[in-house]
């Protein structure tokens, strides 16, 4: 083993947002020379907070940075911290599309290559090649980046990282170690993929080092060196995964926590319908295939069940249930609501008509911030506020919306100043509350929740999950997408596993608790 | 938060409803003083009423789609088309001329909104397209000659006098208020703010967008179309010069009015004052004089400046 | 094969995008099909020496109109205001002729250069959407220019002390192109060898990538307006030139179209992202063709020409709406 030398330490970083969400809490950490460092932690436990601190995206509160054993600032933007050779890979939105290989990989480097205004592109292409004999890189410089699979648009941009790092640090500096952070790379890849990039990445270290940010517990395991476990801000664990041997299970553990939800289960289980599977079955999905996300998905969902899809964010689990809303369409396969086959390229709307309804935790994607709560709540429910004894023209009653809002505000405690307030100037949890409360009022058959809960606090959640419960318990059947296994543990009665868009197993709510260990 | 009634964030909040109050104020002033004709007999009223009318009923469609953060260039064209088909038709088919005329422009909003909703088509490029076959095919059944009418019933349409004013002005008032009521109280009205305001989370919400927009898409080229008609019978007949010079001033109406851009904001309701800004401004320079090209460069001026205060810019990330 | 483009690709990047813009653009196969259904059909008149050199001229004219805007539209954004920097430039070059004498003639590229950073500062500050300011821009340019004339009781604003530049030093080549084709060279030149074209492209396809790979996003639009000014303002010349040396005084939407339809007919998207002054060209020579060869066959009337035109782009959106599936548009 070569000698170990620290690259890069932060000490003691705490940030705060807004004055009072503590976001990272005293948190520090090491990059060494040559290896592979994860961070993990759930969705909001501060994992990408820290990374946009050292790549100067956000200046901490306090704490401090030591680069090569010297002591530095805190990098005021990316520059300053590409110059020190820290770059970052976000996980998407990083590759443009209509770009050529190129292009792309000297995308904002032109000026180095510029001579009397004219591009060399006959140097750039040349070093483009060379860059890429040494990574070992094989591909059509001159195809589009869109042509090319998402494997090798992540091992490009990885390429283009520290290519930026050794062009910017230039001459005097050039021993420098380029620490490139990863930032959930591989989301969006199929397994096979997942293996090319961390091959890759393994070939790559023995000149560069990584921070590998992720959720995704097993390639953590398998690819990196050491691992830091961040759980709401606070550094819970280190490991070294070169002397220590830890299971799956126990990292997996420091990750979720132990949080008392006990509370909640006895819940669970008040709402529980005994022998669901003698109630009728509402919906069947039959061999369920979309070309590349997942295929021959079935299952069954009977009246006031949940069902939950779990697996690892990129197995499919929202595309199957974004396809049963209609959001996206299916290839092949069934889907019978009530013993009624539905089109699978049909609209939303065609599915509300048959009583299926669909909530996802991005309300930015869902609201309406601009209208008042009011109006946002009546969306979905015409029906309900419109004045039934005009039978030509549906006309809004604005009395029926009215209570209704005020109802489902008091029902869900939302706190926001009327039912005129605006949705954009509620918290995250208010408006996840709005969003949720207007399926509500609506009860449809079916509901399909898609990370009901992600990012928002601990009260507003359990307002959520009492409210999903009730809707259960009122005979509303549940389908959950999440990346949060507790939630699956509260809600549902079945839990579908799911693994590069095939189902792996069917697990009853004790038995999943038990795999989980919860 | 504290809101006292004039505040920063208050005055901010309604800069456009101030702004065309105040400025049709003050146009109103000017136009007294500068013109003494301005206002001052019950005929002048009648003239401008006359000047308004049919325009009103053209910006309340272009209001709607615009509501909708969409554009419609082939009002006008799609006026003048329907201005000519009632013209050229009128003399053989009599009244009937009128259904033909709307069921053409229902088409042209049919196929806009197709356009847009099915082949994901901007609506200015499509609108553009249709625009430039509104006006061919005005052409085409014209011959570009000028249609003139003499028949006293085909003018009694429009300017019959009911308790001094014509009955143009009723019918205005009415689609007017038939707009308003449609944006304010219906489900389909929501649903047009809703899909200026946020289209994905309409969509989500379980509304049929597709259908809404070519909807509003046929209202909108319908309107055009009935103004066509009771301008031809306003004018007594129908020429290639008809509705011409009328997208600026229409378009901008509709934002002097308060009605931003990107959609979402604003409503028919607030077009009517832009409506009369802009047409009592047009009536008012040309009787002082003002060279029509001036007026046109005016009328885009202020549509580009009141685009710029209604805008809101806190839903835009990316502007294309 | 694949191996073969490969050795292509990194020998040289131009050869392989000329491959590439023949093999994968319909424009071409619908240039070689137009000029053979016209030879066919009306082979004495379509094949004639001055019918190609009208030809020639008017793919000058086309392609001006249309070679600016297309920086523009690979942005995503639009700028429709070509017509007003060709029609008030002119009126411009008219009437500051008496105090600048032949020079006046820079007035163009001067002019549209101001435009069009004006309009790239408008709509970058302000947050305009780029089609309604740069139609108000036309628009107000053009009755403008119609005012001009109006008040100074002239007919048309000719400049004939620049009809020296109307005589071609080569023949069978009408000078409108040859004024044409530098402006053409330096189009393709920043879209080739200078940066500019991959910083407008990276914009168009992802904004927030661009941002993210540093490139100072707002900036870069500007000067795609600028540039689209610039270059319209030169292409102008041609057009000044092609009209006997004077400019247009009436606004007309189909001359609007004609550029519009040449960029789309060329397949750059109006998405953005992709395409370029090489594939308006084709574009504009697509346009040419069809409205030369149109009106020369029998029973065409010249008088249902925006019929025709509106027909064409209606057209030609469809068939490039291809590429703006999954985006939401207004």
């Amino acid at each position: 083993m070569a000698i170990v030398e620290t690259l890069l330490e932060v000490r003691n970083i705490t940030k705060t947002f807004d004055r009072v969400v503590r976001a990272l809490d005293d948190v520090s950490i090491r990059v060494e020379k040559n290896e592979i460092v994860s961070v993990v932690g759930e969705n909001g436990a501060g994992k990408s907070t820290l990374m946009k601190i050292l790549v100067g995206v956000y200046q901490p509160d306090s704490g401090e940075m030591y680069h090569m054993g010297r002591k530095v600032p805190f990098p005021k933007n990316p520059l300053e911290a590409l110059k020190r050779g820290i770059s970052i890979v976000y996980q998407e939105k990083g590759v443009i599309p209509h770009l050529r290989v190129y292009q792309f990989l000297f995308l904002g480097l032109e000026e180095k290559f510029t001579r009397l205004g004219r591009l060399q592109l006959g140097k750039i292409i040349s070093l483009a090649k060379s860059v890429f004999e040494e990574l070992g890189i094989k591909c059509d410089l001159s195809s589009s980046m869109y042509e090319l699979p998402l494997s090798m648009q992540k091992m490009i941009e990885i390429a283009r990282a520290i290519l930026n790092i050794k062009l910017m640090v230039g001459g005097e500096e050039s021993n420098v170690t380029p620490i490139i952070i990863l930032d959930e790379p591989t989301a969006p890849l199929s397994i096979e993929e997942r293996d090319e990039l961390f091959q890759y990445l393994l070939n790559l270290k023995k000149s560069n080092s990584f921070i590998f940010v992720s959720h995704i517990i097993p390639e953590v395991m398998m690819f990196s060196d050491r691992v830091y476990v961040l759980r709401d801000g606070k550094l819970v664990a280190h490991h070294d995964l070169r002397i220590e041997k830890i299971s799956e299970e126990q990292l997996f553990r420091e990750i979720v926590g132990r949080a008392s939800y006990h509370e909640l289960w006895v819940k669970y289980e008040a709402a529980k319908i005994r022998e669901i599977d003698k109630k009728p079955i509402i919906l069947s999905v039959r061999n369920l295939t979309k070309k590349g996300y997942y295929r021959d998905v079935s299952f069954d969902l009977h009246e006031g069940e949940c069902v939950g899809l779990f697996g690892p964010a990129g197995c499919g689990k929202s595309e199957v249930a974004r396809s049963l809303y209609g959001d996206i369409s299916a290839d092949s396969g069934k889907i019978i609501v009530n013993g009624k086959e539905i089109k699978l390229r049909s609209e939303p709307h065609t599915r509300v008509k048959v009583g299926i309804g669909y909530f996802s935790g991005e309300t930015g994607k869902e609201l309406l911030l601009f209208w008042p709560i009011r109006k946002n709540l009546s969306i979905v429910n015409f029906d309900k506020v419109t004045i039934k004894s005009l039978k030509v023209v549906s006309v809004i009653s604005f009395r029926a919306e009215k209570s209704l809002a005020e109802k489902i505000i008091k029902k869900l405690r939302i706190k926001a100043p009327s039912i005129e307030t605006e949705c954009y100037s509620l918290s995250g949890g208010n408006k996840q509350k709005v969003s949720v409360g207007k399926w509500l009022e609506k009860s449809p058959r079916i509901m399909i929740l898609e990370d009901p809960t992600i990012g928002i606090d601990v009260g507003a959640r359990e307002d959520i999950y009492e409210a999903l419960l009730e809707m259960k318990k009122n005979g509303i059947s549940m389908i959950l997408v999440s990346d949060d296994p507790k939630e699956y543990a509260i809600l549902c009665d079945k839990i579908i596993s799911m693994k590069d868009g095939v189902i792996q197993a069917v697990y009853t709510n004790e038995e999943f608790r038990k795999v989980i260990e919860l | 938060m504290a809101q006292t009634w004039f505040s920063r964030e208050w005055l901010h909040r309604n800069l456009n409803t101030i702004i065309p109050v105040t400025g049709f104020i003050l146009m109103v002033i000017a136009l007294r003083i500068t013109n003494p004709y301005f206002l001052a007999s019950w005929d002048s009223v009648i003239t401008l009423v006359y000047g308004m009318s049919w325009f009103l009923i053209a910006a309340c469609g272009l209001t709607l789609v615009i509501l909708m953060g969409s554009f419609d260039f082939s009002v006008p064209s799609v006026l003048k088309l329907s201005a000519m088909i009632f013209a050229v038709l009128y003399p053989s088919i009599g009244f009937s001329a009128i259904l033909v005329s709307v069921l053409t422009g229902l088409t042209f909003g049919a196929v806009n909104g197709t356009l847009l909703a099915r082949f994901n088509i901007p609506s200015f490029m499509a609108t553009l397209a249709t625009s430039m076959i509104a006006e061919g095919a005005a052409q085409v059944i014209s011959g570009g000659y000028t249609r003139m009418i003499t028949d006293p019933a085909f003018r009694a349409i429009s300017t019959t006098m009911i308790l001094g004013l014509p009955s143009i002005f009723y019918y205005a008032m009415l689609i007017w208020l038939i707009s308003i009521f449609i944006t304010f109280t219906t489900p389909f009205g929501r649903a047009v703010y809703a899909i200026g305001g946020n289209i994905v989370g309409t969509r989500l919400a379980g509304i049929n967008v597709k259908k809404v927009r070519i909807m509003v898409f046929m209202i909108c080229s319908m309107f055009a179309s009935l103004a066509g008609i009771l301008y031809a019978s306003q004018i007594q007949g129908a020429h290639m010069q008809v509705g011409v010079l009328d997208m600026i001033p229409l378009f901008a109406s509709v934002v002097v009015g308060g009605t931003a851009l990107t959609g979402g904001i604003g409503g028919v309701h607030r077009t009517l004052l832009g409506v009369l800004i802009i047409r009592w401004l047009d009536s008012g320079l040309s009787m002082i004089a003002v060279d029509l090209n001036i007026r046109m460069i005016v009328f885009g001026a202020i549509a580009i400046v009141m685009t710029i205060l209604t805008i809101d810019r806190r839903r835009i990330k990316i502007m294309k | 094969m694949k191996k073969n483009l490969e050795k292509v690709g990194v020998k040289s990047p131009i050869i392989t995008s000329t491959w590439r813009l023949i093999r994968g653009n319909p424009a071409v196969w619908a240039i070689l099909g137009l000029i053979v259904i016209f030879s066919a059909v009306v082979p004495d008149r379509f094949l004639s020496m001055s019918n190609l050199i009208a030809i020639l001229k008017n793919f000058a004219v086309t392609s001006m109109l249309a070679i600016g805007p297309t920086f523009v539209i690979l942005l995503g954004s639009i700028d429709v205001s070509y017509m007003g920097i060709w029609m008030f430039g002119g009126a411009l070059v008219w009437l500051l002729y008496p105090y600048l004498g032949l020079f006046s003639i820079i007035i163009y590229p001067v002019f549209g250069l101001l435009v069009g950073l004006f309009n790239g500062i408008v709509h970058v500050k302000a947050k305009i959407p780029s089609f309604i300011l740069t139609l108000a821009m036309t628009a107000l340019l053009a009755f403008l220019t119609t005012y001009v004339r109006n008040i100074s009781g002239v007919l048309t604003l000719t400049v004939p002390a620049y009809n020296f530049l109307r005589e071609s030093p080569i023949p069978f080549l009408p000078s409108p192109f040859l004024l044409a084709l530098p402006v053409i060279l330096l189009a393709l030149f920043l879209m080739f060898f200078t940066k500019l074209g991959t910083y407008f492209c990276a914009i168009g396809s992802n904004e927030e990538g661009a941002k993210l790979a540093g490139i100072n996003v707002d900036r870069y639009k500007i000067l795609a307006f600028t540039i689209s000014g610039l270059l319209t303002g030169l292409g102008s010349i041609a057009i000044f030139v092609h009209l006997g040396c004077q400019t247009r005084v009436d606004f007309d939407p189909s001359e609007l179209v004609r550029g519009l339809a040449a960029i789309v007919l060329g397949g750059t998207p109006l998405a953005g992202g992709m395409g370029g002054p090489h594939r308006t060209l084709l574009g504009a020579l697509v346009y040419v063709l069809i409205f030369n060869g149109l009106f020369l066959l029998p029973g065409v009337d010249p008088n249902h020409l925006k019929l025709y035109i509106g027909t064409l782009l209606m057209g030609a959106v469809i068939v490039a709406s291809k590429a703006l599936k999954g985006a939401s548009i207004t």
